[in-house]
């Protein structure tokens, strides 16, 4: 699997969900984003990802739900002299919430195959040379992770058998501040083990550049052909743009558009070799 | 030949008050050039001179000369140096950059702007040196401890230096990782490179040296590695009181994390005034036992017992622990909190801590750091004392100082359990050795642990 394949579906399924307020071809993009990723990685591991996708979109639905009195549609009232949550709520406002939260959900699937089906070096690799430098600090820093994960715990763990207890945020100093100077060590460690490789010796080179494969080539193809085909619709007019205000109406729907984001399921033929 | 060469070598770090090197004058011969001495005596810090680390990396006044291979390590910046003079380093898990080996042993080749069609054919001879070839293509993260340092070793010898230095490359190993990657060393030296190794414990190395080296209290000095002696194994603390009653205890206990069982059905037991020493392989079990008997990780199955009273509980990176402004204070807060009446400054000079009590614990050496957050949960009178892997990175003396310790809090009917890979501190304190590995928990005979 190629990381610029990779980029370049993530791109048009960002494109096109941002692009378009049409809920139909934002929950399409949505749906393509989480079938690719169930074929690649499998539900199973998704779970976490789902849950934190669900919240943060359920977030968005509640924000505008609470916030937007708009709409013609109400649902029920509270008094206006309440400050920011006083007067009507619509199901107006719930629809174009519920938008807002398709937007957030396909956007964050769409860009996960990064974190979930590639590794670090191989996401490096698609950066363009100038970034290498920049790609291979990260790509250091993102295997510090774990580490001050398994730190918290174990702190946590050691200070509580020494007799700490948690009262209030000031307590937490005691578990924050040793989490905190173990990350900077290995922090400095890893930045010593990397100096004392020569990094930042000069320009750098890359062991085997990424070339494309059949296989992501037909993935470029498709997302190209999805985010052309779309643009197009929207300049044509075939597109239709859709608001929930003032009142509810159906999104209209046209077979173009929806093609497009149709084309954005291929990667559950190609990245099914992955799971 | 000298491939290294130091002469009037003063260096302090930034904000120390005195040097960590005192007027070093030094020539490395060829070959296998060992590095002994206490922790905190300036090992890590010589080290670090010779591949400019210090005092690029380090900052801090340095006076005197350096060279290596020809080149003035004061005047050429590390990642220069990088081509002469490769680095291992003491832990494992903190100098991986790439998450997959093929990647990790490139990287310094990345670095230099090596044209990426000569990088398989170094590639490939790096890993061959250094015995890991058939870790090629391994996700890093699923590697021992031995095999990860090996690949460190690889990616240094990639670079093709003619000087490859290793920082106590075995102190964080078991007994197999470190007889792995020990064995890569002699392997390379035998190739006709050149090496200089600190280690605490020279046994295997010695008969390949060409040079020793002692460091103590920043001052430098050779000796010859034919006439070097190890100090003798810990004598066996006398017992003053046998042991008493249950003090712990798993039935049918089982635990593990991510659905992955690491111990299956466990019986175990121990009393107060006994030592049980945990062994076996990294991964196996170890760790998580201690956890349970503490009471920080619940197992899936079964039941855990212990009787009330204070645990102190050294996990596997102490140093963790330490967030205090000085070594005293870390003790104090402990004997504070546990309404103990013992002055810190008891604890301290027990375990050899007395003349850094007022320092900054992180700013320590690895061993003395390990001896600061043992005195931290040391302090008092625990009732259930557990230790993992409580000697890593101490030198001989600390060892020693460590044994007393733990001997007088066992005879005053602390049930003590320790996981270590250390032989010497169990011969000196176990009365009973556990096998953990695979699941199971055996018992060892202790005629068997003593041969």
């Amino acid at each position: 699997m190629n990381a610029r394949a990779v980029a370049a579906w993530s791109a048009a399924c960002i494109f096109i969900v941002l692009s378009t307020t049409n809920p139909v071809y934002k929950a399409t993009v949505l749906a393509a984003a989480l079938t690719a990723l169930a074929a690649g990685v499998g539900l199973r591991r998704l779970r976490g990802l789902l849950a934190g996708v669900l919240l943060i979109s359920s977030f968005a639905v509640l924000l505008n739900f609470v916030s937007a009195h708009l709409g013609t549609t109400v649902l029920y009232k509270l008094p206006e002299q309440i400050p920011a949550l006083g007067g009507p709520y619509t199901l107006e406002a719930l629809a174009f919430g519920a938008t807002g939260g398709l937007t957030v959900g396909a956007a964050i699937l769409a860009a996960a195959p990064f974190s979930l089906l590639l590794a670090s070096h191989e996401v490096m690799d698609a950066l363009p040379a100038p970034l290498s430098r920049t790609g291979a600090a990260i790509a250091a820093s993102l295997n510090l992770v774990p580490a001050v994960a398994a730190s918290f715990v174990q702190v946590t763990e050691a200070q509580r058998l020494r007799g700490w207890r948690p009262r209030g945020p000031r307590s937490w100093s005691e578990i924050i501040v040793p989490v905190v100077l173990t990350s900077v060590e290995g922090s400095i460690q890893l930045a010593e083990s990397m100096e004392a490789r020569g990094f930042g010796s000069g320009p750098r080179t890359a062991v085997k550049p990424g070339r494309l494969q059949r296989s992501d080539w037909l993935l470029v193809g498709a997302s190209a052909a999805a985010l052309a085909t779309f643009v197009i619709s929207q300049v044509a007019g075939w597109a239709t743009q859709w608001s929930a205000y003032p009142t509810l109406t159906l999104p209209s729907i046209d077979p173009r558009p929806l093609a497009a984001c149709m084309l954005l399921f291929v990667p559950v033929l190609v990245w099914r070799s992955r799971n | 030949m000298a491939v290294a060469q130091l002469s009037h070598l003063t260096y302090t770090y930034p904000g120390a008050a005195e040097p960590a090197l005192r007027d070093v004058c030094l020539e490395v011969e060829e070959g296998l050039t060992l590095v002994a001495g206490p922790s905190g005596g300036g090992k890590s810090t010589l080290l670090r001179v010779f591949n400019g680390l210090i005092p690029h990396f380090h900052g801090g006044r340095i006076a005197g000369s350096a060279w290596v291979d020809g080149l003035d390590v004061v005047a050429t910046p590390t990642r220069h140096l990088a081509r002469n003079v490769g680095f291992v380093f003491q832990d494992p898990e903190l100098q991986t950059v790439y998450n997959v080996v093929d990647r990790e042993v490139a990287f310094g080749l990345e670095n230099i702007g090596l044209p990426p069609h000569e990088m398989a054919a170094r590639v490939d001879e790096a890993v061959h040196a250094a015995g890991v070839a058939h870790l090629l293509g391994r996700t890093v993260r699923t590697l021992s401890g031995g095999e990860r340092q090996r690949v460190a070793l690889a990616s240094a010898l990639a670079m093709r230096p003619s000087l490859v230095l290793l920082d106590e490359p075995t102190s964080q190993l078991d007994p197999d990782g470190a007889a792995m990657v020990l064995a890569a060393v002699m392997s390379m030296v035998g190739q006709g490179r050149h090496a200089i190794v600190s280690e605490h414990r020279l046994d295997r190395l010695l008969r390949m040296a060409r040079g020793l080296v002692l460091v103590a209290g920043g001052t430098v000095n050779t000796a010859d590695p034919g006439t070097w002696r190890n100090q003798p194994s810990p004598a066996r603390p006398s017992r003053q009181a046998p042991a008493g009653v249950e003090a712990w205890s798993l039935q049918r206990v089982s635990a593990g994390f991510d659905g992955r069982i690491v111990l299956d059905t466990i019986d175990l037991a121990g009393r107060s005034g006994e030592v049980v020493a945990l062994s076996g392989p990294n991964g196996g079990g170890k760790t998580t036992l201690l956890r349970l008997i503490a009471g920080g990780l619940a197992p899936l199955a079964g039941t855990v017992e212990r009787r009330p009273g204070r645990i102190a509980y050294l996990p596997q990176n102490p140093t963790a622990l330490l967030h205090r402004p000085t070594v005293r204070d870390e003790v104090r807060l402990t004997l504070d909190r546990a309404g103990e009446s013992e002055r810190p400054e008891a604890v301290l000079e027990e375990l050899g801590l007395l003349s850094v009590a007022d320092r900054y614990p992180r700013d320590l050496s690895c061993g003395e750091r390990q001896r600061t957050a043992l005195a931290a949960v040391l302090g008092g009178t625990p009732r259930l004392v557990l230790l993992d892997e409580p000697t890593r990175g101490m030198d001989v003396a600390a060892r020693d100082a460590l044994v007393g310790f733990v001997a007088r809090l066992r005879d005053r009917g602390a049930a003590i359990v320790l996981a270590t890979h250390d032989a010497d501190l169990r011969t000196a304190l176990a009365d009973r050795v556990v096998s953990v590995g695979g699941g199971k928990a055996l018992e060892t005979a202790m005629e068997a642990v003593r041969a």
